[in-house]
């Protein structure tokens, strides 16, 4: 979220800190689901017979589980799927913002109609068709549907950036000699790292947390994804929830720290924009 | 934005043309690998009988027939209607308040915008089990806070009503941060110096937000919930990973239907059909939303 400029800099309050007390108590009635995440990843696994919190879990968790391997596969996925959207999104983005006409409508519309169309309805044709490629099981086979299935949120994110690019910007390079790709890449990329940032950070999120396609996709536990190997892990030890929720806690790390880090540029509000005059 | 040609003098039209083809086209190919040719894929199954991997022979629309003939469907289609509603507009009610909560500069606001976007960061694998916790158990925390009421055995994910309410207050939940990202930017539209005269002209703060900010920001509110809407009709994890449909089918929604249809009943050309309905109506209803949307927007 970037900051407002200073003509729409928030007026202050007559009471700030009374709005701090509100908003700090419904912060923590909101937040409760997740604040006992992490006190239930204290327990210690039931057959410890240990009553006090205790950080073993963690240990416990780590060494005789395969979370860390659920995790380095999370990690590859993301990391990868989010790569290929940026890449994929981005030059989308741009035509939808610049084109004008017949197709580029044509494009948007072909955009919106797929984003609402239920999962499960391909889900099982993709699967066939990529067990048929070999891809079923594997990291890149769903990699591959992560990709596609945040394009459509990645491109309304970069369109509603590079709205807030002036044309002159590109028009400079173009009188210079630059072709319509060039003034994209060399001119127009360079100047969009919040739009690529934000919509990178969506790529992780969206394939972090997807439970649908890796639940379908992954049969193998050595393909596992964090989602998949937490859900059969809880499954399997119901009433153990110190451990289960220690996994818990190492699944949600990176999305939060991720998004801790790069919050300042994450701007999804803007995508109403971007569907409208199209 | 109008865009000059006259300065692009370079490029002629065919090819600014074919590089914004060529800009596009890899964003087109793989919706279309990924999304469209298995929808064709999913027609001809939806027409035949038999398992995931070979399909049966050609049963025309006998699937169609079955799924519309089963009482389960209408019931599904009748909680999807129920749980997008509330997820639209419960979600919205939440985010909006929350958005106007943090409009105006106070101590640590900064971090309480991105604290409160932590229920849609969290993956929901991870916050079904909480709520599980938090619900589900005859000593889980709420159902004990219940019986220390005197209310007595309240089961949230026991009882069928009680289960819909649950999933539906689960989902305004995971939703209301996505819905608060989309007012706060609508409400930063808003120029101040509006509120500053309408305030010299004598208006209250209700007046405020019923003569300014609701019709400012209408464009962006509806376009905000047609956007949950669709999220709201095909998430599937939300409701699964929380009572995997039931109990008694309570809870299933049309893509959960669909879901536990083909993977669990191993019927997929039935699984198929549902999903099939789905597309169908999803696809009608976009089109019109888009372009009420576009409509919305030259106003």
């Amino acid at each position: 979220m970037s900051e407002s400029g200073s003509l729409h800099r928030p007026s202050a309050t007559p009471h700030p800190w009374a709005r701090t007390t509100i908003a700090a108590i419904i912060t923590l009635v909101l937040l409760s689901p997740i604040l006992v995440v992490f006190w239930l990843a204290l327990r210690a696994p039931v057959a410890w017979q240990q009553a006090g919190p205790t950080l073993g879990t963690f240990w416990y968790v780590l060494t005789e589980t395969k979370v860390l391997h659920w995790l380095g596969n999370s990690l590859l996925v993301s990391l990868i799927s989010t790569v290929c959207s940026v890449l994929v999104a981005a030059p989308a983005g741009y035509v939808l913002s610049r084109g004008r006409g017949g197709a580029t409508s044509a494009f948007s519309l072909f955009i919106f109609v797929l984003q609402s169309l239920p999962a499960v309805a391909f889900v099982i044709p993709l699967f066939i068709m990529f067990a048929n490629l070999g891809l079923a099981d594997t990291l890149t086979g769903v990699s591959i549907v992560y990709v596609a299935s945040s394009i459509a949120v990645g491109c309304w994110m970069m369109t509603a950036y590079f709205d807030t690019l002036p044309v002159t910007l590109e028009e400079a390079a173009w009188i210079d000699g630059a072709s319509l790709f060039g003034g994209f890449v060399r001119i127009i990329l360079p100047n969009s790292l919040p739009g690529i940032l934000s919509t990178a950070l969506f790529a992780f999120l969206h394939s972090w947390n997807d439970y649908l396609v890796a639940s379908v996709f992954l049969r193998s536990e050595s393909a596992f994804t964090m989602p998949i190997g937490l859900q059969t892990f809880f499954q399997q030890n119901l009433a153990d929830w110190g451990p289960v929720m220690a996994c818990a806690v190492i699944m949600l790390a990176p999305p939060v720290i991720v998004f801790a880090v790069l919050n300042r540029y994450f701007s999804i509000g803007g995508i109403g924009g971007s569907l409208a005059g199209r | 934005m109008t865009y000059q040609l006259a300065v692009h003098r370079r490029t002629p039209r065919l090819g600014r043309r074919l590089t914004l083809t060529g800009l596009a086209l890899p964003a087109l190919l793989l919706m279309v690998v990924v999304n469209a040719y298995p929808l064709v894929f999913a027609a001809i199954q939806s027409v035949h009988s038999g398992s995931l991997i070979t399909p049966g022979p050609f049963v025309g629309l006998r699937n169609f027939a079955d799924v519309l003939g089963d009482p389960g469907f209408w019931k599904a289609a009748g909680f999807t209607l129920i749980f997008t509603a509330s997820a639209v507009f419960g979600s919205w009610a939440l985010g909006f308040a929350l958005a106007i909560l943090l409009k105006p500069q106070f101590p640590g606001r900064g971090a309480f915008k991105v604290l409160l976007l932590l229920p849609w960061i969290v993956p929901i694998v991870v916050t079904a089990m909480s709520w599980n916790w938090l619900l589900a158990g005859r000593e889980s925390l709420l159902p004990s806070l219940a019986r220390a009421l005197g209310m007595g055995n309240v089961m949230f994910l026991g009882n069928p009503t009680l289960a819909m309410i649950t999933v539906c207050v689960f989902k305004v939940w995971i939703s209301y941060p996505f819905m608060m990202m989309m007012c706060a930017a609508a409400l930063e539209s808003v120029e101040a110096s509006i509120y500053e005269a309408s305030a010299i002209d004598g208006a209250s703060k209700w007046q405020q937000f019923f003569h300014i900010v609701l019709p400012v920001t209408a464009r962006s509110t509806y376009i905000s919930w047609i956007l949950m809407a669709v999220f709201s009709i095909n998430d599937f994890p939300t409701i699964y990973l929380l009572t995997r449909g039931g109990p008694l089918e309570a809870t299933s929604s049309l893509i959960v239907l669909a879901y536990k249809t083909t993977f669990l009943d191993f019927l997929p050309g039935n699984g198929i059909a549902i999903a099939f309905f789905m597309t169908a109506v999803m696809i009608a209803l976009s089109v019109v939303l888009l372009r009420q949307i576009r409509k919305a927007s030259l106003q």
